[in-house]
């Protein structure tokens, strides 16, 4: 069973939190990384930082700019991860735009994934459809899982379909917006939560954008497997760096 | 039915006319004919046998030329006699020991006596019936086909002479004639030529696909979205049911009675279509061909881009949109859907690089004189791109109420395609006028500069499918196509993904996307548009790349000749007479995508004015 797979049968709230590969320093990726195992996180999306971010707010636009800048390209990236799964355990995942994964090639990039213990991936501009009649067998011979997100905009129609295609977890985008746009849930936003949670989809659901603290955190939770953390913790490393990623989980967890 | 393309005479076309896989290719060694063939062979599919044509010649010299390019075949067109064929029948001549082919060729006119084939029955392997005319082959025309039908042999003969697309449907009742009994194959020339010795593959690729019933190249979008292999749409999940939405509606609507008249109407009244073909005499004069422009710069707002911001914003009220967003490079767009939303009274936000704003002042303060508000595009390099990036974001965080009109023939499926049937007005046009102008409505090229490729786009629309239009599609070379800073797509571009669709697109070997540069902030996008990609793919399009200062001087000289100061965008087009020669007879309309006033401190400063 994938690493993805199993996690979601444990029986308890899951965090995941998203950083830029590359942020703030070209080589801090494996330390983030251990350092978010340490401190009890639950799986990890590793951002592939991508010239133009269509789907991303300022601050993750601005993180892959200078992690970019700093020298991040998939090479780099690959050689980082290594032997990451001789020190961490929980599932890891890579996020980023399709353009640069298609330029590599997308079943050598597969294969690396494969290779260095990558569970699965999340690819905002690579259309269910697509995915499903060009990409799918190559993903399913590297034991990759691919997560589709959703909207509130979404169709209960599309979301069913999207449900039977997956087989992980679905991605629920909080709000129409981009990610780290607002501040706290609204009533528009829990029913939304209520209105999937009720679908009883064959995926469990975890939910993203707009998390920031312990609140939208549990609020979030309350109706799904767990959250996404991804333009809060991208601010907290801007601002204080990579030594202090237990006092941001600590914040978030209790 | 096999097919020989006779006459070729360039490497480069060569290689171009054996992609289309005709069964011989043949090779004029007669000098006297401007399709004498004096250069290299270059390495084509072993499939494709080459004959080389003769006339009356030594045969020596007709093995030596054997030997030397390797020939499967040899024509003789002259009065070689059956002992002249018998000799060239043995295979202890030629230095690879394998025997050729001899094909005889005959010439019919009015009338034939087929006695004399008697001698050659042994000696040859093919006769090839030509038209008699002043030349030894190749003068253009056909003989009566259906002498034929006395045809006493049973040996397989080539029919030649003046063969061309015209003739597809005789070709196929010919072919269900008697006559065409021992028809081995097809042989044509000079009816598939842009000049002697250079043939036109597109016609040719035409020519091929109707003979074999298949559907003719289609350079339409497909119900997938894609043109060819590009297009599609790559859009977010979030994205989805806007895209969605209008993928499903805009045919429909674009149908409606009410949207056409209202739409025809506006372009009429308020924009001022139908804008002039203008022949443009002294431009004409000083490149010897005949060149019109087609003046979109007299349209309100100065340029192509209003006919597809009326068209969209028509869209918009129709799928009840209240709230308007679009990017600008070089602030044209801009100011086009400003104009419509004052027009219209919807609200307008307009995203605009921040480096554009500060070199595009004039149109900055157009749009907002007309109550649109310009947000500054800040991330990565602030130019055309990253306006388009925030564009998206935005309709990512407004999906219901916001329609986005996008200013040129690029982004996901449908836009490529709607942004293309609403300028496709200009070629429509062009038709019309031409025809009152030269009395046909094809003229031998259309021309025009290629950003995103809206304004190219529709000046090609009506002519993608008739195969004898030549298609030029100018990108901005900038500083020149190797000096780093440049925007030529198709020359520099990998296939790739940008703005949601896949097309070809400046990258890192990395998949970054990379700044392009040009002088002109119009045609300064890192990518061009999916039919563009396909025109450049599959060859239907030439494509030419001009500098910053070719651009500037051809904008400089269409002023001085013409009394018209184009954009610097649209000079780039202008700039390829100085680049790329025409004959005297050709008919060229230019798309003259806009006018200069907004580019008055460019030229200023380069000019020192
Ligand atoms: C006058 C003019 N021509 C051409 C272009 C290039 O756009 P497109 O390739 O979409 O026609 C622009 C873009 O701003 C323009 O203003």
């Amino acid at each position: 069973m994938n690493r993805i797979q199993s996690k979601l049968q444990e029986d308890k709230k899951l965090l995941s939190i998203y950083f830029t590969a590359g942020y703030p320093n070209i080589n801090d990726t494996v330390t983030i990384i251990e350092n978010l195992e340490k401190n009890g996180v639950d799986m990890i999306e590793i951002g592939l930082p991508f010239s133009d971010p269509l789907a991303d707010g300022p601050t993750i636009q601005d993180s892959s700019t200078a992690a970019l800048k700093n020298g991040m390209t998939t090479e780099v990236l690959f050689n980082q991860l290594k032997d990451i799964r001789k020190t961490v355990n929980i599932p890891l995942i890579i996020m980023g735009y399709f353009n640069p994964m298609f330029q590599y090639g997308v079943e050598a990039f597969c294969k690396k994934c494969q290779d260095f213990g990558i569970d699965g991936l999340i690819i905002p501009d690579l259309p269910v459809d697509v995915y499903h009649e060009e990409y799918q067998a190559i993903f399913e011979k590297y034991g990759l899982i691919n997560v589709f997100l959703i909207t509130p905009q979404t169709s209960d129609e599309r979301i069913r379909y999207i449900d039977s295609i997956s087989n992980g977890f679905i991605y629920m985008v909080s709000s129409a917006s981009t990610t780290g746009a607002q501040s706290g849930f609204g009533e528009e936003q829990t029913a939304y939560f209520e209105r999937i949670a009720n679908m009883n989809l064959k995926n469990q659901q975890i939910i993203g954008f707009g998390i920031s603290n312990n609140e939208t955190f549990t609020q979030a939770t309350k109706y799904s497997k767990g959250a996404i953390i991804g333009s809060a913790f991208v601010k907290h490393v801007t601002k204080q760096g990579i030594n202090t990623i237990d006092n941001f989980v600590n914040v978030i967890l209790n | 039915m096999k097919l020989k393309i006779c006459g070729m005479k360039y490497q480069d076309n060569i290689e171009q006319v054996a992609a289309l896989q005709p069964d011989y290719l043949g090779f004029i060694f007669y000098e006297d004919t401007p399709r004498h063939f004096d250069t290299k062979i270059p390495n084509i599919s072993e499939h494709i046998k080459k004959v080389g044509v003769f006339v009356n010649e030594e045969i020596s010299t007709v093995i030596e030329k054997v030997n030397e390019f390797n020939l499967d075949a040899v024509q003789l067109h002259g009065e070689e006699s059956p002992y002249y064929c018998s000799i060239l029948r043995s295979t202890k001549l030629f230095s690879n020991d394998t025997p050729i082919e001899i094909i005889k060729v005959f010439s019919i006119k009015d009338k034939f006596n087929f006695d004399i084939l008697e001698a050659y029955e042994n000696v040859c392997d093919f006769y090839l019936f030509d038209t008699k005319g002043k030349l030894p082959g190749g003068n253009g025309y056909r003989f009566d086909w259906s002498l034929l039908n006395n045809y006493p042999s049973s040996k397989p003969f080539f029919l030649s002479g003046g063969i061309g697309i015209d003739q597809v449907e005789d070709i196929k009742n010919f072919k269900a004639s008697q006559a065409s009994k021992y028809c081995y194959a097809l042989d044509v020339n000079s009816k598939f030529e842009k000049e002697p010795g250079l043939k036109n593959t597109s016609v040719l690729r035409e020519f091929i696909n109707k003979l074999n019933n298949k559907k003719t190249m289609n350079y339409n979008v497909d119900d997938r979205g894609y043109y060819g292999e590009f297009g599609g749409a790559f859009i977010p999940e979030m994205l989805y049911p806007n895209v969605e939405e209008l993928r499903q509606n805009y045919l429909k609507v674009m149908a409606e009675p009410d949207f056409q008249k209202e739409f025809d109407q506006l372009l009429k009244d308020y924009v001022g279509r139908p804008s002039p073909l203008y022949f443009a005499k002294r431009l004409s004069e000083k490149y010897n061909a005949k060149i019109y422009l087609k003046r979109e710069d007299l349209n309100h707002t100065g340029a192509h881009k209003i006919n597809n911001t009326i068209g969209q914003i028509l869209m918009a009220k129709r799928l009840g949109k209240s709230r308007i967003i679009a990017e600008t490079g070089a602030g044209q767009h801009g100011v086009a859907t400003a104009t419509v939303c004052a027009l219209m009274g919807l609200e307008c936000i307009v995203y605009m690089g921040e480096i554009d704003i500060a070199r595009q002042a004039p149109n900055v303060a157009r749009m907002k004189m007309l109550g649109a508000t310009v947000v500054p595009a800040l991330s990565g390099s602030r130019t055309l791109k990253d306006a388009t990036n925030e564009a998206i974001r935005d309709w990512i965080n407004n999906p219901v109420n916001t329609h986005y009109i996008i200013g040129s023939a690029i982004g996901p499926h449908p836009y490529p395609d709607m942004v293309t049937r609403f300028q496709a007005v200009i070629s429509e046009e062009i038709k019309w006028q031409l025809k009152a102008h030269e009395g046909r409505e094809n003229p031998d090229y259309v021309v025009a500069c290629i950003g995103g490729g809206s304004n190219a786009a529709g000046t090609y629309y009506h002519y993608l499918h008739e195969p004898e239009v030549g298609i030029i599609a100018v990108e901005a070379a900038g500083l020149g196509v190797d000096s780093g800073e440049s925007a030529a797509t198709s020359v520099l571009g990998k296939e790739g993904i940008i703005h949601g669709c896949k097309t070809l697109l400046m990258q890192t070997n990395d998949g970054q996307i990379t700044e392009p540069y040009s002088i002109s902030a119009g045609l300064d996008y890192p990518g061009v548009g999916p039919m563009h990609a396909h025109l450049s793919k599959t060859g239907r399009a030439e494509f030419l790349s001009i500098t910053d200062s070719d651009a500037m001087e051809a904008g400089l000289e269409l002023s001085k000749l013409e009394g018209i100061i184009p954009a610097i965008e649209t000079s780039h087009a202008l700039a390829i007479f100085g680049q790329r020669t025409f004959k005297p007879d050709d008919v060229i309309v230019v798309s003259l995508s806009g006018r200069g006033d907004k580019d008055l401190q460019n030229y200023i400063d380069y000019f020192k004015i």
